[in-house]
Order: C-alpha cells, then sequence, then structure tokens
C-alpha cells in the first residue's frame, strides 16, 4: 500500500514534468540577440516631410527578424498578415516590439504591439487619424504621433503626439501648439524628443523639441542648419553622445552625433568622408550603431555596423537585391529611461509663466547710458488675435495666469507700441504647469540671474481664453 | 480519541494563525501607509525598526565604522599620503608604493584638513570638533602637541617662512594666526561666514580665506559672499571681497605663477520661483577666478553643461606647471579637469561689463573643461604630487583614495584603506544624501541646500501655489530624526513621506527614489547626522552666569510685574528640552501675506546659533531681532517685559543649547540666577 502511494506519486510528478517541458518546447523562442529590421520594396524617394507619407509611414513595408549569427538564413517574417508594418522600437526589457501598421491597403496606420517570445500581436490604438512613430515610456505607457486637424480654418492636417497605456487606456494628448511632430523618442533622462515642424503661420523648418512626457516645459534641443532636414529617430549613444540621420541641402544623408550635454553647439558630421546616403541607424554595440546605408541612389539600403568612433563603416551584415533595409533594431535589454513625476493637474484650467526680463540680452552691457530700443510692453497673441496687452515691471518682468493647452505667442513692445521683438515661436503650457523663462534671449544657454522678478510680488495678469475673448467680444457687441 | 484532539488543537492553532495574520497584516498595512502616505511601501518592519534604531546593540550589529577620508597631504617625494580619516578621528598615514596604511594615529574630533611642515617632518591636523590642531611628528608618527584654535578649525596653510599656522576657523568665522615656536594664537581675524578654504600665494604676500554661507540680507536682496584677502606679511586684513551670487566657496588654490587664484563656488537661485530645474533653475556650479595684479577682476564661470550639473564642487588644485586645475565635484562622482590657459584667454577677452552674464552662461565650460572624470564616492579633498604626475582624490564615501594619472587621465588602481567592504543601509542613505543622481540632470544634491548635513542659510522661493509664495527658510537636518512633522508647515508626519512621491514632483523634478533606497536615505537622516559640539557657546558643559540667568527666563512661568505668563506663552511650553521642541504647530504671528498656511511647526533648538537667519521666512537676521522686531505682540512667548540686559541673558541661554546629547552629558549646575 505504502509503496503503491509512491509509485503513484512518482507517475503523477513525471507527468507533470512531461507537460511542463511539452508546454515550454512549444513556445517559441525569443528573438533575443537577433536584429528585427523593417524592409520595403517601392520607392521610398520624395518622401513627404510634412505629411509623413514615405517617411515615417512606408507603404507595403514588412518587418522582418535577421539572424545576426547566421545572416544568410532566411528572414524571420514578423509581419506577414499585415499589408504594411514599419518603426519597429523594443521594449526595455527586450520581450516586446512596437510597430506601426497597416492590416489592409487603405487602412488608417495603427500601432501595434508584438510579443517575441510567441509573436503575437495586439493592436493597440484604433484611431480615426494615423497613429505612428510609437516608443515605450517607463511605466507600461508609449508615446506616438497621432494625425489631427491642426488648423480648423483651413482643416490642415498634422500630426501631434500623445501618450497613452500600452492597452490604448488613458491616453492624454501632449502638444498643443500649431506644429507637426514626428518620431519621438525617450531620453534616458526621461523626456520626450520629437521632430517638430511649426505649420502656422507659416511652415518653418524641422527642428528637435524636447519635453517631458506630460507636455511640460517644452523646449528647443537641435536646431538643423538651413535646408537641412532630420531624417529619423533620434538614439542616445551614451550619457553624453545622441546619434540621428540628417539630410542636408543637397539632399545627401549622412550622420550627425551631437552631445546630449551640449547639443545646439556640439554637432559632429560623422560620416561626411563616406560617400553615399544613409536611412537611419540605432545604437547595436559599444561605439557601433547599425545603420542602413547605400552607396549611390541607384542601389537598395542594406545593412551595416558603423563606428561611431573611428568613424569606419564595416562590410555589409545584410543587404538583399529585393528590398531596401529600412530600421533595424537590435532586440536587447536596454536600461529604462527615469520615470518623471508629472506636474499636469486636468482639473486645473490655467498655467502660470513668469520671465525675468523681456530686455534681456546676453550682448547688453551694463551701462545704463547706452541709448537702447528698451520695450516696456507685452502682447500675447493667439491663433488669430491678440489674447491680452499689459504693461511689464520695471525690471522687464512679468508673470501670467494663461489657460492651459493654450497656444500662444508673444512679442515685446515700446511705449509706442511698436514692436521690439517678436513674435516668438509658439508655447503652450499644461494645465497646472508652471514655467520660467530669462527673457527674449539669443542664447539659449543661459541660466537665470539670482534675482526676484517683480512680478512675482503680484498676483498674475490674467491672459483670457480666445473663448473668453469672443464672449467679451459678444457682450460688447464688437 | 487522542488523534482527535491533535487534530482539533492543530485546527484551532491554524485558526488562531489565520486571526492574527489577516487582521495583523492589515493593521501593519495601515500604519506602513500612514507613516510613508503611499499605498505600495512594502510591509519591511526593518525598515524602520531596525535601521532607524538608536539602540546600542542593535546599531552595533548593524552599523560599521568607516574611515571616511576627506582632505589629503602628500609628501615631497611621494611615498606618503597623510589622509584625514573624518568618521574615526585619525590621520592615515598610507604608503604609495606599496597602496597599504602604514600608521593610523588618533587626533582630536572630527578633523578636518591636513598641511605638512616644509621639511615634512610635521603634520598639522584641524579637529573641526574640538577646538584644536594635533601636531604629529612624522618621524615617530605620533601626536607631539596640541594647539588650542578658535570654533570649528578647518582649513590650514603655513606662512612662506614657515613662522606662522594659519587656520580658519569655520563656526566662529575667523582666522587664527598661530605662532609656531610657540604653539599659541598671536591673532584672530575677522573673515566671511562660515569659512573654510584657505590659500597662500606662492610669494607669500597675500592669503585669501573663502566663505561658504552669504551675508544674511533680507529677502529679495542680491546675494553676496565675502572672500577675506589678508596681508601675508602683515597679517592684516587687507581687504573682503563681496562675490556677487556665489557661496558655498569651499576651497581656494593659487597658480604656481601667481597670476590667478581660482576657488570653487556654487550660484544658487533661491531667489528665483522654483517652478522648474530645466536652464539651471535652481542651482549652478563653478569657479571663481580672482586676477591678481593690476587688473584684479573676479569673474565666475559655471563648470556645468546646458543638460548636464556637476553639483558640490569642493576642492581645486593646479597643476604644478599652471596649465591644468583639477576640480572634485563631490555631487557628482567626478574630477573636471580645467584648461587654465583657456581661462587666462577668456579673461583677456572679457571686458568687465560682461562678467555678470558670462557667469550665467553654460556653454562656456565648453571652452575650458578638459576632461570630466569619473571616480569613486563623494571625492571631496585632492592632493597632486610634487611632480604634478599623481592626483589624489579622497573618495569619502568610497573609503578609498581615487588616484588619477594627470598625463593619460585615466584612474588608475584605488588605494583601498582598509575600511568595511559591506555597505549599510545608513552609508547607503549619506551616499544618497551626498549624490545629485537623484535630482533632474543631477542638478543638486540634498547636500548642496544642507551642507555639512545642516543648512545652507539661504531663503528659498518654494512657489507653493503662485510663484511669490512659500518663501522658505532652509532648516537644518542634525538630529531633525527625532522631531516630526518636517517641514515649515509639519504637513509631513515622517521622512518617508517628506522624501517620498511630492518630493520628487516639487523638488527633485526626476523618478522618485526607489523604496530600498528612501528606506536608506531615512535611516540616514532619522540616526546618521550629529550636532557638533556647542564649543562655542558652551565649550565645558558649564553655563555662564549671563546664560544661567537666561535659562530662568527661558523656564520662567511670570513676568517682571509678577503677572502670570499663560502656559502656552511660556518659552518651554513650545521648545521643552531635550529637543526643544513639543512637536506641535504654533502661530507666533508670523504669517505673511504669501504664506499658505497659518500653523508653523515649533523648530527644535539645537545649536541654534549656528542657524541664521530665523523663523520660517528666515525675515529675522539674528535670534534677538525675533522678539525686537518681529514680536512685538508677545506671541512668539511672552518677552515684551523684558530689559535689554534680559533679553541679552535669554539669546545667551539660547546660543548655548545643544543636542540632546549634550543634554544628557550636561554638568550643569543648577545654580539660582541673581539679577
Amino acid at each position: 500500500m505504502f509503496k503503491k502511494s509512491i509509485y503513484t506519486s512518482f507517475i503523477v510528478l513525471m507527468t507533470i514534468f512531461v507537460l511542463v517541458v511539452a508546454v515550454q518546447s512549444c513556445k517559441k523562442k525569443s528573438l533575443e540577440g537577433m536584429i528585427v529590421m523593417s524592409q520595403c520594396k517601392g520607392d521610398i524617394e520624395n518622401p513627404d516631410y510634412l505629411s509623413g507619407s514615405r517617411w515615417r509611414n512606408i507603404p507595403e513595408s514588412r518587418i522582418v527578424a535577421l539572424h545576426t549569427d547566421a545572416p544568410d538564413q532566411p528572414l524571420y517574417k514578423l509581419t506577414e498578415g499585415f499589408y504594411s508594418a514599419c518603426a519597429p522600437k523594443i521594449s526595455y526589457d527586450g520581450n516586446s516590439m512596437l510597430f506601426v501598421a497597416q492590416q489592409s491597403e487603405n487602412d488608417i496606420w495603427q500601432i501595434w504591439e508584438m510579443d517575441l517570445t510567441n509573436r503575437k500581436t495586439r493592436q493597440i490604438t484604433s484611431s480615426e487619424g494615423n497613429c505612428i512613430d510609437p516608443d515605450y515610456l517607463p511605466g507600461d505607457r508609449m508615446v506616438f504621433s497621432k494625425q489631427e486637424i491642426i488648423n480648423v480654418a483651413t482643416k490642415e492636417k498634422g500630426y501631434t503626439l500623445y501618450t497613452c497605456n500600452l492597452d490604448g487606456s488613458n491616453l492624454a494628448r501632449i502638444t498643443y501648439d500649431p506644429s507637426t511632430y514626428f518620431a519621438s523618442t525617450v531620453l534616458n533622462d526621461g523626456r520626450v524628443v520629437a521632430i517638430g515642424r511649426t505649420l502656422i503661420p507659416e511652415v518653418k523648418d524641422a527642428m528637435l523639441m524636447i519635453m517631458r512626457p506630460d507636455g511640460t516645459k517644452q523646449q528647443l534641443f537641435y536646431q538643423s542648419e538651413a535646408n537641412h532636414h532630420l531624417q529619423g529617430r533620434v538614439w542616445e549613444m551614451d550619457e553624453s553622445s545622441i546619434v540621428f540621420v540628417e539630410g542636408d541641402a543637397d539632399n545627401e544623408k549622412d550622420i550627425t552625433s551631437i552631445s546630449y550635454n551640449r547639443p545646439l553647439h556640439s554637432k559632429v558630421n560623422l560620416t561626411s568622408q563616406i560617400k553615399g546616403d544613409f536611412y537611419a541607424i540605432s545604437p547595436y554595440q559599444e561605439n557601433m550603431v547599425l545603420a542602413s546605408y547605400r552607396s549611390d541612389k541607384e542601389g537598395h539600403f542594406a545593412l551595416y555596423g558603423f563606428n561611431t568612433q573611428s568613424h569606419e563603416l564595416g562590410t555589409p551584415i545584410y543587404k538583399d537585391g529585393e528590398y531596401h533595409v529600412l530600421e533595424a533594431v537590435p532586440v536587447v535589454k536596454r536600461d529604462r529611461p527615469k520615470k518623471l513625476p508629472s506636474e499636469v493637474d486636468l482639473n486645473v484650467k490655467t498655467a502660470l509663466l513668469v520671465c525675468q526680463d523681456i530686455n534681456y540680452s546676453y550682448m547688453q552691457t551694463n551701462d545704463s547710458t547706452t541709448a537702447v530700443n528698451k520695450a516696456s510692453r507685452l502682447e500675447i497673441l493667439g491663433m488669430d488675435e491678440t489674447m491680452a496687452t499689459f504693461k511689464t515691471e520695471e525690471d522687464g518682468s512679468f508673470y501670467i495666469k494663461v489657460q492651459a493647452d493654450t497656444p500662444f505667442r508673444m512679442q515685446t513692445l515700446d511705449g509706442n507700441d511698436n514692436v521690439v521683438k517678436g513674435p516668438s515661436s509658439w508655447l503652450y503650457l499644461r494645465p497646472n504647469e508652471r514655467r520660467g523663462c530669462i527673457g527674449c534671449h539669443e542664447n539659449r544657454e543661459l541660466v537665470p540671474q539670482n534675482a526676484q522678478p517683480l512680478a512675482v510680488r503680484k498676483d498674475p495678469i490674467p491672459v483670457p481664453s480666445p473663448k473668453e475673448i469672443d464672449s467679451l467680444k459678444r457682450d460688447l457687441k464688437m | 480519541m487522542k488523534n482527535a484532539k491533535r487534530k482539533t488543537l492543530l485546527w484551532m492553532l491554524i485558526l488562531f494563525g489565520f486571526i492574527i495574520y489577516f487582521p495583523g497584516r492589515m493593521l501593519a498595512r495601515h500604519h506602513v501607509n500612514y507613516k510613508t502616505a503611499v499605498t505600495d511601501h512594502p510591509l519591511k518592519c526593518t525598515s524602520c525598526h531596525v535601521y532607524t534604531s538608536k539602540n546600542k546593540f542593535v546599531t552595533s550589529l548593524i552599523n560599521e565604522d568607516y574611515y571616511s577620508p576627506f582632505n589629503i597631504a602628500v609628501s615631497h617625494d611621494g611615498s606618503r599620503l597623510y589622509v584625514v580619516a573624518q568618521d574615526t578621528d585619525e590621520l592615515l598615514i598610507v604608503d604609495t608604493e606599496s597602496n597599504s596604511v602604514l600608521h593610523q594615529i588618533k587626533v582630536g574630533v572630527h578633523p578636518h584638513s591636513v598641511i605638512l611642515n616644509k621639511a615634512n617632518t610635521l603634520a598639522y591636523v584641524s579637529n573641526q570638533w574640538s577646538d584644536n590642531i594635533s601636531v604629529i611628528d612624522l618621524a615617530v608618527s605620533k601626536v607631539t602637541d596640541t594647539i588650542k584654535t578658535g570654533n570649528g578649525p578647518s582649513g590650514l596653510t603655513i606662512s612662506a617662512d614657515g613662522s606662522y599656522l594659519q587656520v580658519v576657523n569655520t563656526y566662529g568665522s575667523d582666522l587664527s594666526v598661530i605662532d609656531l615656536s610657540t604653539k599659541e594664537e598671536l591673532k584672530r581675524l575677522r573673515t566671511g561666514s562660515d569659512p573654510t578654504g584657505t590659500a597662500l600665494s606662492p610669494d607669500g604676500e597675500r592669503l585669501y580665506v573663502t566663505s561658504r554661507r552669504s551675508k544674511i540680507v533680507p529677502y529679495g536682496e542680491p546675494l553676496v559672499s565675502d572672500l577675506t584677502e589678508i596681508n601675508g606679511t602683515t597679517l592684516r586684513v587687507s581687504e573682503h571681497h563681496n562675490i556677487e551670487e556665489a557661496y558655498m566657496m569651499e576651497n581656494i588654490a593659487f597658480t604656481p605663477s601667481g597670476d590667478l587664484a581660482m576657488m570653487t563656488l556654487i550660484r544658487p537661485k533661491n531667489l528665483i520661483p522654483s517652478v522648474q530645474v530645466e536652464g539651471g533653475w535652481m542651482m549652478t556650479h563653478g569657479i571663481g577666478v580672482i586676477e591678481q595684479g593690476a587688473n584684479g577682476r573676479i569673474i565666475q564661470l559655471l563648470t556645468d553643461e546646458p543638460n548636464s550639473y556637476y553639483s558640490d564642487p569642493f576642492d581645486i588644485v593646479v597643476s604644478p606647471d599652471g596649465k591644468r586645475a583639477y576640480v572634485s565635484n563631490s555631487g557628482a562622482d567626478r574630477v573636471t579637469v580645467i584648461s587654465v590657459d583657456s581661462i587666462r584667454a577668456i579673461l583677456k577677452e572679457t571686458p568687465k561689463e560682461k562678467l555678470k552674464n558670462i557667469a550665467n552662461n553654460l556653454g562656456v565650460s565648453s571652452r575650458f573643461v578638459i576632461k570630466r572624470v569619473p571616480t569613486g564616492a563623494n571625492p571631496k579633498g585632492l592632493a597632486l604630487s610634487e611632480d604634478g604626475k599623481k592626483l589624489y582624490i579622497a573618495e569619502q564615501l568610497e573609503d578609498k583614495i581615487g588616484v588619477l594619472d594627470t598625463e593619460s587621465l585615466q584612474m588608475e588602481a584605488p588605494i583601498d584603506l582598509g575600511g568595511p567592504s559591506r555597505i549599510t543601509v545608513a552609508r547607503q542613505g549619506r551616499r544618497l544624501f551626498n549624490n545629485a543622481g537623484h535630482t533632474f540632470q543631477k542638478q543638486y544634491a540634498c547636500y548642496t541646500c544642507h551642507p555639512d548635513h545642516h543648512e545652507d542659510g539661504l531663503v528659498y522661493n518654494m512657489a507653493g501655489k503662485d510663484m511669490g509664495r512659500n518663501v522658505t527658510n532652509t532648516q537644518s537636518l542634525r538630529e531633525i530624526g527625532d522631531t516630526p512633522p518636517f517641514k515649515w508647515n509639519g504637513k509631513n508626519q515622517t521622512i518617508y513621506k517628506q522624501d517620498g512621491m511630492r518630493f520628487s514632483t516639487v523638488l527633485t523634478r526626476t523618478e522618485q527614489f526607489s523604496y530600498d533606497d528612501l528606506d536608506a536615505i531615512t535611516a540616514y537622516i532619522k540616526r546618521g547626522i550629529k550636532y557638533p559640539p556647542n564649543l562655542m557657546y558652551n565649550p565645558h558643559g558649564k553655563l555662564t552666569e549671563s546664560q544661567l540667568r537666561g535659562k530662568e527666563i527661558y523656564n520662567r512661568t511670570k513676568d517682571n510685574f509678577g503677572n502670570v505668563i499663560p502656559e502656552n506663552n511660556r518659552c518651554y511650553t513650545c521648545h521643552p528640552a531635550p529637543l526643544y521642541s513639543n512637536l506641535k504647530a504654533a502661530d507666533v504671528s508670523t504669517l505673511a501675506v504669501t504664506d499658505d498656511s497659518i500653523l508653523f511647526d515649533t523648530p527644535h533648538l539645537g545649536n541654534i546659533y549656528a542657524s541664521p537667519p530665523y523663523l520660517h521666512d528666515g525675515r529675522a537676521a539674528t535670534l534677538e531681532e525675533i522678539w525686537t522686531v518681529y514680536g512685538e505682540d508677545n506671541k512668539h512667548g511672552f518677552v515684551n517685559d523684558l530689559t535689554k540686559m534680559q533679553l541679552n541673558d535669554l539669546i545667551d541661554y539660547l546660543k548655548s543649547l545643544g543636542g540632546p546629547e549634550q543634554e544628557e552629558n550636561s554638568t550643569q549646575i543648577q545654580e539660582t540666577a541673581s539679577f
């Protein structure tokens, strides 16, 4: 009896063990160590940098996985059920991949996530406008660009930045200015950097804008030279170096490196000595990026390794006579960026802005006898009209309470209401955000002087929202 | 039957276990939720009840005795290092060949600096918490003499002819000139506030003393700190230079040619609403360069970069060829290598009227910073070998001496001083406290506003609801662990809450501490920060007559006219010994229109003499002003009947207060004071 029970227990345990092993062996192996890349056969010339078409979303593209140990082996086709799929981004644990895809030819582009351990996919967004360029945010969220009407009057469309949970819930818009944003990337410091381009009143050159994941504290991060264009996502190599592909006035696309510590004044063209074009890059190994490159415009982009220290391009890792290699990313674990706290409170409808001195200039002298055209008033410009005009304090400071999520520009005026400087670029503040600026400065590397602005000794000047202005006009029958 | 009983007993035990476990766990959850102000802090009893324990047996089990090297000197031939081990009160003599500690010499309490005489036969160690200098005969490696100094001796220099030892007295804010032939103090010279650094020009003609705290001015007025210039021959103060917008000038060094003196400094932004960290809106760090000769300009340059800050610059040394300077950034675990020639070029091309603006430019550092070299935790004092080939770095919280090859600018293997290899929870907390890694872009550490775990003497615009509101005087963290609640408004019942989520939202503006880190920093703040002994106003544990009279006033129940003072208006009611706080909030009639709350937390009064300015918004420059200027309505204690002499006595007594340890060890004789 005793022996039989032991025997029975042994059989049961062995059965469980065999079943577990069987289930485990049925699971597909992780793609860790492989390279995931998007490819396309078709035309990638003449991308539309305004709409993102054939640039951020490539029709008939696909995502495949490449064995780095055996690049001659057939590629794993990861997105066979999709008409188009591109823009892969790997999660911090290396187990999942975000990508954008169309299931059929005329579908809206949506964001999907693939479990790289079993290749199962699930749709995250279900939007009426294209959703593209996703990147993982800490805390099981993502940031992406969503197509919307930017200018209600002209119905002009652009892309605004959103964040949401990885199940698509808790959707939050984070940019509110009349600009279009692409190719967002989350930096190690937790902020989001994206290619931004102002659309109103006229289309301006694209630049890299940086902000916290709640949209607060948005500021310029990097500005290309005139007629240059930013080709794709930026990538952080280590603590201080950021790389991306940038096209020049002749549409030659090179790899640019900037320092995180001083992005506005540290540009280095890493591939100026290499003839040909780069399409996209991503960090691979120490001092090495994966680069899609072609030596002449007639050929296909192939996959190379590029050493960012020696500036040497290696031999092709993978090339295909039929397909371009577009964006390639290694499936590896990486450090999670900082999860930044948010000051946004959606119950608050306003935000505060303080400026130290509207007349501040880095080049100004302390000589009070110098005759300069000093501003003494400030005009807040909305999309269509002036939102407020007021006198600044004696020290040039002002302190205003603006409607949150409402774009505005500023220009300084002299005592006769002549414009001294401006208008500025578009600004918006998130609900409950509090922001400071030192003045209408040309040098963006200045920190404020340690002086209490006179303006904060008083209550903030309220700037009415456009709706309030309309209501006021109706009341006055203007 | 027996089996049935056993089974019943077993079931009862299980049931009892369940009854204990589930409600017990629920109660523990409620308790931890209240203490931490979050609902997901792990239920680890050890966090609060072991790591923060003051029980001697418990602390002996969980803590370690670290050396904490603070400053270094190196012998002429480079064969010996003399390392100040601040936490063990020792001078360690290290052989640089074998990288081993040869001797451990017990010195005074809390040693600060070490300097060697020209012949390298004697070492002088300043003992900051025992107000003296240990003289060590290096031939026998023994303390052979002790010299009395002023209060809180720190930085040291020896006159060009070797006759005088000049000792900076941090707590006394002065400089003792010691005649080395008699070992007596010759004179004492007034310096700026809270000085530590000093340097003598190569020709011996000029001596500088840097101060760390700024001058006390009403909130809103420009921040100014003192750089004292002393004639090296006459030993008289020749000038007090105003260093604008800067403080925490820890150390200073001359170039070998004597054309420049360079000091470390911090440029705080306490007058600006603290609404963001981006763009250097909270703290910036750099150096001050003092041109010698006719020009005599003082220029400030930031060593930070637009997106990266190098907090808490501490020591600075200049290479023998005068071409490089090295700065230890204690909060960033870096040594910044600077091209002095590039600084000379900047000086040459910068007109005087642009000096103010260049001091606020984060881009300028790219012109003169050669490299940022990673070091061990919390680099403090630096020493260059005489040939300039090796830079030795006191890595205070690593218990090691870092060694930098100055030719390759690569770190070599560090010298292990042989301290404990285990990092205790409190030690980890101290590392976190001193490191800026937990603020956005590493702009500041806890230490930055709480230097020496105290306070920086500044009043900050914390911009509560609106930007001009909530002007807040920084509080000392010494022995603060037993005086909850925290913050001036008393809204944080524990340090867990104080340093939790909201702390990261409004102050550090980056990811909050992990719970392990939060446990560690709480353990350190609650148990690791001691008051220096109050040797300035209570050197022997016996009160002076004036202080005794003041104590009577402090404890009085009736006013000068014999009227009973209401209990809630007596000093001791709200400030009872030994903590000198009743841990409650009170209205002392100091609410300003820019304040949000009505009541203020009652602060502890230990070492209160060292914490000007006073009151929650720092409006009182001195203790006297609390009552002579801001106490007209008798709501902050009943005082308006006091004579000037009586108020002086009360202030004398308040200044004598120390920490709970002083209270326990006090041998004060309770005499009746006579007025």
